[in-house]
């Protein structure tokens, strides 16, 4: 508080608040002033900035509270339309998962549509199982509730509000089904996800005004930030939250359940925290543009915790609708909503002037150092190149009698086709081998598949040996990203390794 | 311009009826999608208004059934404008609105001949519409 002009309280954001004068701009709003008239009238004339997003988080839950039924029964396992939930505490405390599916309708309707459809004021069905004990000797359960009934009903999310997201792609040549949507093969698409410049941590990056006790918009009503989110990654901008608040009074518009085909359920969370401009290096920060946030475009169709990233985008890129990855033109669509999200940051602009929301100062501040570890691996887990092999090959100017004799001499039942550098061409068997006898045919080409099933060295062997049971074959050839073949993987090798 | 579905049965499939009436009536016919087998199948069409009757009439008198499809149906009150259909669209179909609603032109859209999107949506907010015969509707559905 060295000079009173280059700074303001939460208090004194409050007393305007109050009196109905406080300054507030959405953090889209903000971004334009700064641009027009500069950072430190941005700080005179504002006093909050709405930021807010609107994607599916998975790491979200509720925990309910059922009040005791009679005779009592301490809950052993539950389903809530049909949708697992789970009983982490003594009797009747049950915690929704967002990602849980319904036994009945999986990959459609899960634990983010209960809490959704509980929040719009539904009934939902409750079946519950135990083993009974003398003071709970109920062993089953069959009602119908909805949050009026419920003593408490609390979202309680450990992860949500991710500072920003992967843009992902699909190099392999199936279309396939993530939780980044679905990717359609050789990079036919890309998606994304989060609000760029509108993402709550994207304009507090350094957490100055935002720790646990944070009042925030939350699913349409109010909630608390209450700590740092798991796996929060400060230092390389992938930050998270931990939050909660009374789900009883939130809406349905801003809390909806999410379906991913092949997948499964989670839910998109509307969430909001409003940014007091403390002082102008506040002002400068709420000022972030999509141009300067940058982010990974990774490739999901590797099934491994390093996935390959082809370069960087700015989310100004990618809210374009094009990016480009390896010099392509690649169409690129969003999984959180802009619109919605926009609406957040409105909404909660618009409590802030009306008077029905206040700013809170955090009792503690969030980390900024925590480290994102992986996992700890006692048992390794094996690779295609751990049991891969010399494959034998041949050209295609050879003729059939030496191919049957390589594989004679070889002992193999694969020969891999390749041109002069290496490079994967074709596959003959030796039952190719034998038809071509008892058809008479002479020419290789007649007889060589092209369209060749392969692997890449460093996939897990399992996913590898999945490969082979769908297409019904027996070896795949081990090629690198210029096709060049590395080797062959039979079902011989998995069997020996994996024993199947 | 004029969108139609022509579906084939069994019988129809073998002969070369789109052929003819493009033949005959001079129509430059611009072929959207098709899915035909020995089994029958269908093909949405593009066909010039003026001679859009003549033409269904000539489809129609060989006993092939033509249709003007409604192909999608997009349920607004479940679909919260992510987005994730839009550059899934091979016809540029979906786009996001000034204020990042999400849009459909069902003049573009190529419904169940297509359907890529569908199994995309989150909220689950679209449907094609199935025509009859068409067994195409939900081919990209995993099991």
């Amino acid at each position: 508080m060295s000079n009173p002009s280059k700074t303001r309280t939460v208090e004194e954001i409050n007393q305007k608040i109050r009196k109905g004068d406080a300054q507030v701009l959405t953090a889209e709003e903000m971004k334009k002033l700064v641009e027009s008239s500069g950072v430190e009238v941005a700080f005179k004339e504002v006093d909050v900035v709405t930021t807010g997003t609107f994607g599916a988080m998975c790491s979200s839950g509720a925990i309910v509270n059922l009040g005791h039924s009679d005779p009592p029964i301490k809950i052993e396992h539950a389903w809530m339309n049909d949708v697992e939930v789970c009983h982490p505490g003594a009797a009747v405390d049950l915690f929704i998962g967002a990602t849980n599916m319904s036994e009945k309708q999986p990959y459609e309707y899960g634990g983010g549509h209960v809490i959704q459809d509980l929040v719009a004021g539904k009934e939902v069905e409750l079946r519950a199982t135990s083993y009974g004990t003398d003071c709970y000797p109920r062993t089953a359960l069959k009602t119908i509730i909805t949050k009026e009934d419920l003593n408490q009903f609390y979202l309680l999310n450990f992860r949500n509000c991710y500072q920003r997201y992967n843009c992902a792609v699909n190099s392999s040549d199936e279309t396939i089904y993530t939780y980044m949507s679905k990717l359609l093969p050789r990079f036919r698409n890309a998606t994304f996800s989060g609000a760029g410049e509108l993402n709550p941590l994207m304009n507090d990056p350094d957490y100055e005004t935002m720790g646990m006790g944070t009042r925030i918009f939350l699913g349409g009503g109010q909630g608390y930030i209450i700590g740092e989110g798991t796996q929060h990654s400060p230092k390389n901008l992938n930050g998270t939250l931990m939050v909660k608040g009374d789900a009883k009074k939130m809406s349905p518009e801003f809390l909806q359940g999410g379906a991913f085909t092949g997948y499964g359920t989670s839910m998109y969370v509307g969430l909001g925290v409003p940014i007091p401009i403390l002082n102008e290096g506040l002002a400068r920060k709420t000022a972030i543009q999509d141009k300067d946030i940058l982010t990974d475009i990774v490739d999901y169709s590797v099934p491994r915790r390093d996935r390959p990233k082809f370069g960087q985008v700015s989310y100004k890129e990618l809210k374009s609708g094009a990016i480009t990855v390896n010099g392509k033109k690649v169409r690129v669509s969003s999984l959180s909503s802009l619109k919605m999200a926009k609406k957040v940051s409105q909404t909660l602009k618009s409590w802030i002037d009306e008077g029905s929301f206040f700013l809170t100062s955090p009792v503690e501040r969030l980390p900024t150092t925590t480290v994102f570890k992986p996992m700890r691996q006692t048992e390794e887990i094996p690779f295609v190149y751990s049991v891969m092999h010399k494959a034998v090959t041949c050209t295609e100017d050879e003729e059939i009698q030496a191919i049957a004799k390589r594989i004679v001499t070889k002992s193999v039942n694969h020969i891999v086709v390749v041109d002069e550098t290496g490079r994967l061409k074709g596959i003959v068997t030796s039952w190719d081998i034998t038809r071509a006898m008892a058809e008479g045919k002479k020419a290789l080409a007649d007889i060589e598949s092209h369209n060749v099933v392969t692997a890449k060295p460093d996939e897990p062997l399992e996913i590898a040996s999945k490969r082979m049971a769908q297409h019904n074959i027996s070896a795949l050839p081990v090629i690198d990203i210029e096709k060049k073949v590395l080797g062959i993987v039979t079902s011989e090798d998995v069997s020996e390794l994996l024993g199947r | 311009m004029a969108r139609i579905l022509i579906r084939f049965n069994e019988e129809q499939v073998a002969e070369p009826i789109a052929s003819q009436i493009i033949i005959e009536y001079k129509v430059p016919m611009a072929i959207l999608s098709a899915h035909i087998n020995s089994k029958g199948g269908e093909i949405l069409a593009e066909v010039p208004d003026d001679i859009l009757e003549k033409v269904v009439n000539a489809f129609r008198q060989r006993g092939v059934s033509v249709t003007v499809p409604k192909l999608i149906e997009v349920d607004s009150d479940k679909c919260f404008s992510c987005g994730s259909c839009i550059a899934l669209c091979p016809v540029e179909a979906i786009s996001l609105a000034k204020d990042c609603s999400v849009e459909f032109d069902k003049e573009k859209c190529l419904g169940s001949t297509c359907s890529v999107c569908v199994d995309a949506c989150p909220a689950r907010a679209i449907k094609s519409i199935k025509q009859n015969n068409s067994d195409s509707a939900n081919r990209e559905k995993k099991r």
